[in-house]
């Protein structure tokens, strides 16, 4: 277990990590960190003068967590993800992940990445989707067939392996891409609404799935989301973003035990948590 | 499907005997199917040389042509600074009239290869539009998904731009396949080879024997459709996907988008240098087949032909003449073709069914090769200047009829509700919504067609009235005189450029 932390970093290796190693390193993960956000910021050019995106942002995410970011539109929250993969650049600040900038750490294939919309590419299958990471990576496709083979397995997707995405529903198509995100194993994965064009019943149903997912990749998540209950469902912590200018306003911790059980939308303890939490965002869109 | 299919046929079967019967009582204009086929009978001797000469240079016109397109349009994806400094030679490319630059080839090319190079260069403008606005417009979640994993430019080129160029591309060589056949039939116009549709439409003419003009016009029309419907074809069974109907037509407004980010001095000196390059590029190429400055002047010995040699004066005038007798027709058959694409596509709110039967027959209509329609004009209006100015509104209607059906087609239908909602009948919505909302598509249509009025115009006058600009290449050729070539040529496709900046510059102003 030790040993799997240690050579986390070293790049190369870590692609050969075995999994069921990196499940047992789930209970330890609060000892290291896995990700910083150290101030950031970020401020686009508008039509009435520049707009702050970001004020100065920190956060930190504990090696194998999952942090939640929500908040109302134009808080900020999808910019801080697209800072943190590297596709924005911040005007200040900077974000480590395991001490190696986002452009480094990326080309490693460390990080994995999920939109709302599932970007798949229309002319490829499943199988054919799931595997674009490791081309653009470089690495051979075949050497990794079988794992690709276990993930759409992961997801769901069995005997839909040469189903082309026209042929696929909303929410197969949303596996298709948390496939496709996990297939690098990634140790850091990055979920941008991922759910966000699902309609409430499936999101529901996908959360779960996540969950098992996540917990069996034993990478740290983070997920941008609108949804409350969905944050709070996943997540270990949840930061409540604000607007005007865009910023962290508070993190909340989420300490009900994994792996967590639909049930427990249901219980007092769930909504006393999504009550706070809306209470906070109310105020942020009294705010707005 | 089997049923309208069998109705097609019927339809079809029922439109040839009505034109049997009308051909048969017309007489001489309109030659009944019947008589066009014995036609071809008679001249069975001939006609498949004509055709597989046309074919042949078509063809390797074709090939040349898109290759040149495709790797031009990944360059220009490549390297954004690259299509600015090109944008000038890419209008001059789309605008030029292609009749004059045929003697142009015939003096610098031997054998075929007029007619080849002449297809290539009208292939090249659709098929790099096509094939540059489907690899710049990729979802960007896909630019960002290649990005996460450390890929580049090269990276997203590979496994993303250039399959989803594909549809793109394939409507591309679509108009393209029809427009190699125009430009290997307008290079045998000038080259005097021996065989090819254009070279046995020329020796027709004069004759003015109805059936044999329409048999060739017909065989022009038939190779051009055969190409475009393989190209359809290759197009439905691989994408699958409904891409918008008509081609390149995006691609004038969008290569100014990507301008905007620089600085004032930055973008000056990006525009002179496009606006000098196909000069240069002309310089470069005469030195490079290393012809006599007499046949081939370069672009400062044809300046100087006209406004610094003895007789610049006298050139001048002949040039200005020319385009004087040349430009209102253009334009008067620019307006008309416009008004006429306009009036019947608004049928597109006022009468949606009768416009889903127009549309079908307009966008086969607009690949017809606009020669195969000069011998019905001929026999239509004779040699006057109607015939011009029919050819032009001819060449101007079929795009601009598809074009502005679309922009009436894509008014948002929740617009046109609010109108009904509140009581409006159709011509309210049709005054209200959408036409406000396809102004945008004039515009482009009118971008679209403007060279091509000057084209028509050019060729009616070539072939039929024997005056303005075609009629002066015409002789110029026919006389050696190379420097008016070259001078009517330049000045032709000045004109062209102007033309299409001019109808730019008026969208900018109305926006």
């Amino acid at each position: 277990m030790i040993t799997a932390l240690a050579t986390a970093g070293l790049g190369a290796a870590v692609a050969f990590r075995a999994r069921d190693d990196r499940m047992e390193a789930k209970p330890m993960a609060e000892a290291a960190v896995d990700l910083i956000v150290d101030r950031v910021a970020k401020v686009f050019p508008g039509p009435q003068g520049p707009v702050t995106a970001l004020s100065p942002t920190s956060l930190k995410l504990s090696r194998g967590s999952f942090v939640a970011v929500i908040g109302p539109s134009g808080c900020g929250k999808s910019t801080l993800l697209r800072i943190i993969g590297g596709l924005e650049t911040p005007d200040q600040g900077a974000v480590l992940i395991r001490g190696k900038s986002p452009e480094q750490f990326r080309a490693e294939g460390e990080l994995g990445i999920a939109f709302q919309d599932p970007a798949l590419l229309p002319w490829r299958s499943v199988r054919r989707n799931v595997a674009l990471p490791l081309q653009v990576l470089g690495r051979r496709v075949a050497d990794h067939a079988g794992q690709i083979d276990a993930l759409i397995q992961l997801v769901g997707l069995a005997g839909y392996e040469d189903a082309l995405p026209s042929q696929l529903s909303g929410g197969m198509r949303q596996r298709v891409a948390i496939a496709r995100a996990l297939v690098t194993e990634p140790s850091v994965l990055l979920l941008d609404e991922p759910f966000g064009a699902l309609d409430q019943i499936l999101r529901r149903a996908m959360n779960v799935e996540l969950q098992r997912i996540w917990m069996k990749s034993g990478a740290t998540a983070l997920l941008v989301t609108h949804g409350i209950d969905e944050a709070v469902f996943l997540a270990d912590e949840v930061a409540v973003m604000r607007a005007k200018p865009g910023r962290i306003a508070e993190i909340i911790p989420v300490p009900f035990p994994r792996p967590r059980d639909p049930a427990l939308m249901t219980t007092p303890e769930f909504h006393e948590i999504c009550d706070h939490l809306a209470a906070l965002l109310g105020e942020a869109g009294d705010e707005a | 499907m089997k049923l309208e299919r069998l109705r097609a046929i019927a339809i079809g079967v029922a439109l040839l005997l009505i034109w049997e019967l009308v051909g048969r009582l017309a007489g001489r204009l309109l030659p009944p199917p019947s008589e066009i086929l014995a036609q071809y009978w008679r001249d069975r001797d001939v006609f498949p040389a004509h055709i597989w000469a046309t074919t042949r240079s078509a063809a390797a016109g074709f090939l040349l042509g898109n290759a040149a397109a495709i790797l031009a349009a990944i360059a220009f994806c490549r390297f954004p600074l690259l299509e600015q400094l090109f944008r000038g030679v890419n209008i001059a490319l789309f605008t030029v009239p292609a009749i004059v630059i045929g003697p142009i080839f015939v003096l610098v090319f031997p054998g075929d290869l007029p007619q080849i190079v002449l297809a290539a260069v009208l292939v090249y403008f659709p098929t790099m539009a096509a094939m540059l606005v489907g690899l710049n417009e990729i979802d960007p979640r896909l630019s960002d998904l290649v990005r996460i994993y450390g890929g580049r430019e090269a990276a997203l080129m590979r496994f993303v731009r250039l399959r989803s160029s594909l549809p793109s591309l394939l409507a591309g060589l679509k108009v393209a396949a029809s427009l190699a056949v125009l430009g290997a039939i307008l290079g045998e116009f000038g080259s005097g080879v021996r065989w090819g549709l254009g070279t046995f439409l020329l020796g027709s003419l004069s004759q003015g024997d109805a059936p044999r003009l329409w048999s060739i016009g017909l065989a022009a029309t038939g190779l051009a459709m055969i190409g475009y419907g393989a190209f359809a074809l290759i197009g439905a069974k691989t994408t699958g996907a409904t891409k918008a109907v008509t081609l390149a037509n995006k691609l004038p407004d969008r290569l100014g988008d990507r301008a905007g980010r620089r600085g004032g001095a930055q973008r000056l000196a990006i525009l002179l240098a496009a606006i000098l390059t196909p000069f240069v590029l002309w310089e470069a190429l005469i030195a490079a087949t290393g012809l006599s400055p007499i046949i081939a002047p370069g672009p400062i010995e044809t300046l100087s032909y006209l406004f610094v040699s003895p007789d610049s004066a006298a050139a001048r005038a002949t040039l200005l003449n020319a385009v004087g007798e040349t430009l209102p027709i253009a334009a008067l058959g620019l307006v008309s073709g416009l008004a006429a694409a306009f009036l019947l596509a608004s049928f597109t709110v006022l009468q949606p069914r009768l416009a889903r039967l127009v549309l079908p027959v307009a966008l086969v209509a607009q690949n017809i090769p606009l020669v195969a329609l000069t011998p019905i004009v001929l026999l239509l209006f004779g040699r006057e200047t109607l015939a011009s100015v029919f050819m032009a509104v001819l060449v101007v209607f079929f795009p601009a009829y598809v074009l502005l059906s679309q922009g009436f087609a894509l008014t948002p239908h929740a617009a046109r509700d609010l109108v009904r909602a509140y009581g409006g009948g159709r011509f309210k919505e049709l005054r209200l919504i959408a036409t406000p909302y396809s102004i945008s598509y004039l515009f482009a249509a009118a971008k679209l067609v403007a060279p091509q009025a000057l084209l028509g115009v050019m060729v009616a006058e070539w072939l039929l009235s024997g005056r303005g600009l075609g009629n002066l290449l015409n002789v110029s050729r026919g006389n050696l005189d190379y420097d008016m070539i070259w001078a009517g040529a330049m000045v032709s496709i000045l004109i062209s450029v102007a033309a299409y900046q001019s109808v730019a510059a008026l969208e900018r102003l109305w926006r």
